[in-house]
């Protein structure tokens, strides 16, 4: 775990192991809440194993569907957790994904008033942010920077 | 990482032409009424009330009116989204589980 790079969430929910997996494995579930509405999400692959593929779209018109997520589970534990990265796709190809590469692994354990919920994402090392800020910031963005830091300059910290 | 990546897209769309970025280093300095804001710009009202459009719809800036006068104020958090990427990942996930809290504990209820 690094902070500069990786995030972990926890949390109770107060739902049986049993439900949340199934939000997890179940294609009709886990569209229901993957992507944030008025967005709706069509889920292609769920394919929840070592190795097998998360392939989701986004639509926000509900006519056009535009690529999502096309990731690869590395580790199924039945019941307690899931691990994927989106830095190999569905077809084991490394990828370069866009924004950021990343691992998120999930854990679920039982708890008094539910389920135990973690999340850890895992970033890319320096060279990923190193990428985003060239993305934000290179070419013909370069101003930027001189804006965030004119906006910080003038209104406090950013 | 969609949800992330739109929003990039909208913010750079909306940057992407030097009046839009005039204007958001102008309301740097603090909010500003549209009439101020095109007077100072060698373009026609209608004109630059398309760029204002753009950044609004972008969530780069908030316009409100009073009486007949329409006044700009940046979005600073949205700036924000291209340079705090961890924070926005964060954020992304913390919805994410949100959702999923929600779908699994309406389940609950209606089973029981």
């Amino acid at each position: 775990m690094n902070p500069d790079l990786d995030l972990t969430i926890a949390r109770v929910i107060r739902a049986p192991r049993a439900a949340v997996w199934s939000a997890w494995t179940d294609p009709s579930r886990f569209a229901k809440w993957w992507i944030p509405a008025p967005s709706l999400c069509r889920v292609d692959r769920l394919d929840v194993r070592p190795g097998g593929a998360l392939v989701t779209r986004l639509s926000d018109d509900g006519v056009e569907f535009v690529p999502h997520l096309d990731a690869c589970f590395l580790v199924v534990d039945d019941h307690e957790r899931i691990v994927f990265t989106n830095v190999i796709d569905s077809a084991w190809r490394p990828t370069n994904p866009s924004p950021v590469p990343m691992t998120a692994e999930i854990t679920m354990t039982d708890h008094p008033d539910g389920t135990d919920y973690r999340v850890i994402v895992r970033h890319g090392d320096p060279a990923a942010r190193d990428l985003h800020e060239k993305i934000g910031f290179a070419d013909g963005w370069g101003s930027v920077t001189a804006q965030l830091a004119g906006v910080a300059e003038s209104q406090g910290a950013l | 990482m969609a949800q992330y990546s739109a929003q990039l897209d909208g913010v750079f769309v909306a940057l992407a032409d030097p009046t839009r970025r005039w204007v958001i280093r102008r309301l740097g300095h603090g909010p500003t009424s549209v009439g101020d804001l095109a007077r100072e710009l060698p373009m026609t009202l209608p004109s630059f009330m398309k760029h204002v459009q753009t950044l609004e719809s972008n969530g780069l800036i908030h316009t409100t009116k009073s009486g007949r006068v329409r006044t700009c104020v940046l979005n600073r958090e949205r700036l924000a989204v291209v340079d705090d990427w961890l924070a926005e990942q964060r954020r992304i996930w913390e919805e994410r589980t949100d959702r999923l809290e929600r779908l699994v504990t309406d389940q609950q209820e209606k089973q029981q």
